[in-house]
């Protein structure tokens, strides 16, 4: 089990700048995920660590030595890629085996491996088969197969499942996962879908426009989201935001539309001015339809309309100038109409300065 | 909906027309008169096989035959060995890769009129190699082969392979370049050397080229006429301009038909196993 | 791309120094060519033909133009450039033309036997030219065009019309047929649709069969000779018939100038037009 420490990664393509300053540590046994939308880097930062691609500054250790300079094939690392990239003449067998030839590892110890990997995965009925044979979903797990195979202390996952369709995609979710914990391998992984992240990983990282913005764990990124770009694009339905400002007096309070919102607990830091912008942000299911007696921040609102999605549903109401969104069962959210009061958790709220986007 | 493919059948109908009429009633009269007595004039009397056994027991027709399989084979594995190699070379992210291809196709663009004249003087003992090294002190030095009969053919396979490599070399590139580049970068993690990757993984997937390859270049050697007049004259003989000669210059019908028919047969024994192959594959 | 340092290094000189010596294999004989035919007879006759000329001097080059003679007459190729342009330009405009309607014909309008008629068209593009000359010199001289330039015009639009009419099929039917529905809709006919919508789109591929054409048929020897009539032979076979006189000594500069003449024009074709040249010759592999 080795970690990978990345630092100060910076690459460019011509006058686009791919990646600014990369900083990251995975320890041995993660599951680091890096997510984020097209474009922001991900990609580029695990070709970067593979060695596929130069780099422009910075450092990559693997297992605790240094492999800047060095070769994919001698950082101890083996990578599944989003088309699987088999060798489609070969069958299945001499897929999984053919890295170990050319490295010259004797017989009977790649017959050993290749045996043990097509247990693992379920692939052992399809050894002398070709890739053109397979389905997708088998197609996948000889491409992981193959990485496995290489006993190697790292793994890279460019978007392995994007390729599936949603049904396998999830099976292979729960697959992906009793593999990691079976195994304790460190691995890292790319994609650009948010549940996959928040079932998988131990750590994630979420890039925008070459940087991260967060790397924390699942829970952490949900509940205290560092910028809003992560706020917003994690979880799903996304968190609201509303407009509003700052007033301190005996007790901070938001100020949003007419309403005054007090902010006990709320960690503030003491250099928040008075009058100061602010973005609040709240989750739709820290909202809730107020019954009398509620006691807490109210506010009154407009309905607008109802989602129904199955399990729960969403009511998205009319609020000053504003929208706010709302987890409801169902029940309840039957036949809503007119103004309804709503009562916000306050323990789950994330300010956000509009400016630099940070938390407060 | 039927009308208005009025126009599209109107617009095919002389191609199909021309099509059933020149080329396969043509191909069908050649074979026919291949057997019949024609000789001089064409005869319509029906005679089975004899003008093919006339044939074969023909001295000039039976070197020309073996010489289009020498050829052939000869042909085909100089184009596709070097054009393959030159492909592969060129894919490996040469610089001035442009010019490097430029100067290998530009031979397709010229007439094999020229290339075979261009050859013949190049290899000809009086003013070419033989002289150029004579002169140059190896006063003994032989290298007459265009001009001895048992040694011509050899000669079309120099101006065959500089002529067609660069088509091969054009094809195998494109198809080079159509390979996933995923699988380039798994064989980096897997530690495999390039010439590996091309022999075991990246070549093997490009069989289907390979075989459109030699289909092609086996058609282009049974056709063969110009290359074999501007080259060797008499010196060397080919089916393709026994025919011509036969049916003009030596005026036996019966003879150039049966010859004709022969040359029909090789190309179509050469395509029907790959328009088969071909046509199942799409369907798969 | 981290190194591997001197092996690397060696690899990639040797990759270069091979692929330099190939490019020296396919230059080397048109630079002899080229070189000889500005040399003068003696200069040939005393030096070897990879010695550069002393002096370069045009006098073959003109002597090819305007005097060679083919054993019968003594006008020079021009007479055979001249020719050939004739029949260059009716052929290919026509070809080209019939192998665009035919393949739009075939590619987006239901026709019946539209497959059979594809795979009579395959095999027709394999079929030798000796194979059916006969019966085509018999059919040209009933309807009496053999021996002429409408003749050899019409066998050179016949040889074409299967390379042709793939090559434009296999471009139509990658265009998407939904702007074929939108103009049906609009009411544009068979016509309408393939000179408002087809066309406009056909700009490279056009330019692609036009380039296969020159070349096929500029180049061609056999046909020109059979087919063209003595008034009408096109360059390469005068070329062919100025190289193969053996009459008194041989004017290897001459007939090398003419040669050049011969191949000029499909030369600078190639040169400029880079990609469409290699775009038509995979079109005829690929084309499956």
């Amino acid at each position: 089990m080795s970690g990978v420490v990345v630092r100060g990664l910076a690459k460019s393509y011509g006058p686009v700048r791919a990646l600014r300053g990369i900083d990251l540590v995975v320890e041995p046994g993660d599951f680091a995920v890096l997510l984020g939308p097209s474009g922001c880097g991900k990609s580029t930062l695990l070709s970067a660590i593979a060695g596929l691609d130069d780099i422009d500054a910075g450092s990559i250790e693997i297992g605790g030595a240094e492999v800047t300079q060095r070769e994919p094939s001698e950082r101890g690392i083996a990578m599944v890629f989003q088309s699987y990239a088999l060798y489609p003449t070969m069958t299945v067998r001499r897929n999984l085996s053919f890295g170990l030839r050319v490295r010259s590892v004797p017989k009977p110890e790649i017959e050993r491996r290749v045996a043990w990997v097509s247990e693992l995965l379920q692939i052992g009925g399809m050894l002398d088969r070709k890739p053109s044979q397979l389905s997708g979903g088998q197609r996948q797990r000889v491409a992981i197969g193959r990485a496995l195979v290489q006993h190697a202390k790292v793994f890279l996952l460019d978007e392995p499942l994007s390729n599936l369709d949603a049904k396998l995609r999830t099976e292979m979710r729960v697959e992906l996962k009793r593999l990691h914990q079976s195994l304790g391998a460190t691995i890292i992984y790319v994609t650009h879908d948010q549940i996959e992240a928040m079932t998988l990983a131990t750590r994630i990282a979420v890039m925008r426009a070459g940087m991260i913005e967060q790397y924390a764990t699942p829970d952490v990124l949900y509940e205290q989201p560092a910028t809003l770009f992560v706020a917003g694009f994690v979880g799903s339905p996304g968190m609201n935001f509303l407009s509003g400002s700052i007033a301190r007096g005996p007790v901070p309070v938001a100020r949003i539309e007419t309403d005054t919102i007090p902010l006990d607990g709320y960690p503030l830091c003491s250099s928040s001015d008075d009058g100061r912008e602010i973005i609040f942000g709240i989750r739709p299911e820290h909202v809730s339809l107020a019954d009398h007696g509620t006691r807490g921040a109210l506010i009154e609102a407009d309905t607008l309309f109802i989602e129904p999605m199955g399990a729960d549903t969403l009511g998205w109401f009319q609020y000053g100038s504003q929208r706010i969104s709302a987890r409801l069962p169902p029940q309840r959210a039957r036949g809503l109409s007119g103004k309804v009061r709503l009562s916000l958790d306050i323990g789950q709220v994330s300010l956000f300065d509009p400016i630099t986007e940070q938390r407060l | 909906m039927r009308i208005r493919n009025l126009a599209a059948k109107t617009v095919l109908t002389p191609t199909v027309l021309v099509m059933l009429v020149c080329f396969y009633g043509c191909a069908i009269w050649t074979a026919y008169l291949s057997v019949t007595r024609s000789a001089l004039l064409p005869n319509y009397q029906f005679v089975g096989l004899v003008q093919y056994v006339r044939l074969f027991s023909t001295p000039r027709w039976n070197v020309a035959w073996s010489n289009m399989f020498l050829f052939g084979v000869l042909d085909i594995l100089g184009t596709l060995g070097l054009g393959t190699l030159l492909a592969v070379l060129l894919d490996r992210q040469v610089r001035l890769e442009g010019g490097f291809r430029t100067i290998f196709l530009y031979p397709l663009s010229i007439s094999f009129i020229v290339t075979g004249l261009t050859w013949q003087w190049v290899l000809s003992p009086t003013i070419g190699i033989q002289n150029f090294v004579r002169e140059l002190g190896w006063s003994d030095f032989v290298f007459d082969w265009i001009v001895r009969p048992d040694r011509a053919i050899y000669t079309l396979v120099f101006a065959g392979v500089w002529h067609q490599t660069g088509l091969i070399m054009a094809i195998m590139l494109a198809g080079l370049r159509g390979i996933d580049r995923d699988i380039w970068r798994a064989t980096r993690v897997e530690a495999i050397p390039p010439w590996r990757v091309y022999l075991r993984i990246v070549l093997p997937m490009l069989r289907p080229l390979l075989v459109t390859c030699i289909v092609l270049i086996a058609i282009a050697v049974v056709r063969s006429y110009d290359l074999v007049v501007a080259m060797t004259g008499y010196a060397s003989d080919l089916p393709g301009k026994f025919v011509v000669d036969f049916a003009f210059e030596r005026a036996n019908i019966g003879q150039a038909s049966a010859a004709a028919a022969v040359m029909l047969g090789s190309v179509l024994t050469v395509l029907a196993p790959y328009l088969y192959l071909e046509l199942s594959r799409r369907d798969r | 791309m981290s190194g591997a340092g001197a092996p690397v290094r060696i690899g990639r000189l040797g990759l270069y120094a091979f692929l330099v010596g190939m490019a020296l294999f396919f230059a080397i004989p048109l630079l002899i060519v080229i070189s000889t035919s500005l040399k003068s007879l003696d200069e040939i006759r005393d030096f070897s033909i990879f010695v550069p000329p002393s002096s370069p001097d045009f006098a073959a080059w003109w002597k090819a133009w305007y005097a060679a003679c083919t054993g019968l007459n003594c006008g020079g190729v021009h007479v055979g450039f001249w020719n050939s342009v004739r029949i260059l330009i009716p052929s290919v405009t026509l070809s080209v033309l019939a192998g665009a309607l035919n393949g739009y014909a075939l590619s987006h309008w239901r026709v019946p036997g539209a497959d059979f008629i594809l795979l009579a068209l395959l095999l027709g593009a394999f079929i030798p030219y000796q194979v059916i000359l006969y019966p085509l010199v018999k059919i040209t001289s009933t309807i009496g065009i053999y021996s002429s330039l409408p003749g050899i015009i019409a066998v050179h639009i016949l040889f074409g019309l299967p390379v042709m009419t793939l090559l434009f099929r296999n471009f139509y039917t990658g265009l998407p047929d939904e702007l074929l529905k939108a103009a049906r809709v609009d009411g544009a006919g068979f016509w309408r649709i393939f000179v408002s919508v087809m066309l406009p789109l056909s700009v490279n591929i056009l330019i692609v069969a036009t380039i296969l054409q020159t070349t096929g048929i500029w180049n061609d020897y056999l046909l020109g000779l059979i087919f063209a009539g003595r008034e009408n032979q096109p360059m390469t076979v005068q070329l062919n018939a100025i190289a193969t006189t053996s009459t008194g000594e041989i004017e290897y500069n001459v007939n090398m100038a003419a040669a050049l003449l011969t191949a000029l024009p499909p030369l600078l074709v190639y040169f400029a037009s880079g990609r469409f040249f290699v775009r038509g010759i995979t079109a005829g592999a690929v084309k499956g």
